[in-house]
């Protein structure tokens, strides 16, 4: 059990230091595909990060969704890129120096706030339900209590469909 | 079983980071990704909270975020799109029609 406990806080800080590292390669890449590439390799050990707090589904969506689908239709778009000028620019505004002191800031500020005195106490919930985080679990939370959030997320996600063809599409005619 | 406080920790540098990436880089898909590892921060502190008070609905609620930038995701990058239609550079500082 302790063991099992020490390799889970291993995997945690192993996880945690790459998902840092790899957030602040995306950010200051120079190549856009690169940052695309870093920010691939975040999402799967953010993915780990959920199995490790216990949430497989929330893991297996992060996987299939976010680095499937979100990253793959970004991808798409850096195609659009006249990428040698953009590598040739500068990769941040004048204004980075700002940028930088608002965000440790924010850091710092959030730091602060993670003080577990703040924290609520876990109750300890013993019902005979399924296990936290399977399927089982989250459906059955999804389509009880969450059954009015989750339309108006389908139709949040059918506004977004045709916004984006109403956005993109090619003005003809007068 | 992760310490929630380390998680919180986590979710606060990525999120810090992320916005470092949205205010300061000019190109315009970068900012869109940076939005995007501001919502996995978010998402890390939900699962972090919904482990340590034994609740699913913390993860119903990330699974709503992913949604949501999924759909954030198709509408910003329509309007990139449609931008990049009139002007090949995709770079906010030549976007000033707007400033006054």
């Amino acid at each position: 059990m302790a063991m099992a406990s020490l390799a889970g806080q291993t995997a945690f800080y192993y996880l945690a230091a790459v998902s840092v590292a790899s957030a602040t390669l995306a950010v200051t890449r120079r190549n856009p595909v690169h940052s695309m590439l870093w920010v691939l390799a975040l999402f799967l050990h953010v993915a780990g990060i959920f199995l490790l707090a216990g949430a497989e589904f929330l893991a297996a969506v992060q996987v299939i969704v976010y680095a499937g689908a979100i990253l793959v239709f970004y991808l798409f778009f850096l195609m659009l890129l006249d990428l040698p000028r953009e590598i040739a620019g500068p990769r941040f505004g004048a204004h980075w120096p700002t940028c930088a002191a608002i965000g440790v800031g924010f850091a710092a500020l959030a730091w602060y706030a993670r003080d577990p005195g703040l924290l609520p106490v876990a109750q300890l919930v013993t019902v005979g339900g399924p296990p936290l985080g399977t399927l089982t679990a989250i459906g059955r939370t999804l389509f009880t209590q969450f059954v009015l959030p989750f339309e108006i997320a389908s139709l949040i996600l059918l506004a977004a469909i045709v916004g984006a063809v109403v956005v993109a599409k090619r003005k003809t005619g007068s | 079983m992760v310490p929630v406080g380390a998680c919180l920790g986590l979710s606060a540098v990525l999120f810090a980071i992320g916005l470092v990436g949205f205010l300061g880089r000019r190109n315009i898909i970068l900012m869109l990704v940076s939005v995007e590892v501001m919502l996995n921060a978010v998402n890390v502190s939900l699962a972090a909270f919904s482990q340590h008070l034994h609740d699913p609905r913390g993860q119903v609620m990330a699974l709503f975020v992913i949604a949501v930038a999924a759909a954030e995701a198709a509408v910003g990058l329509g309007l990139v799109l449609a931008l990049g239609r009139n002007r090949p550079e995709v770079s906010v500082e030549d976007l000033t029609q707007l400033k006054w």
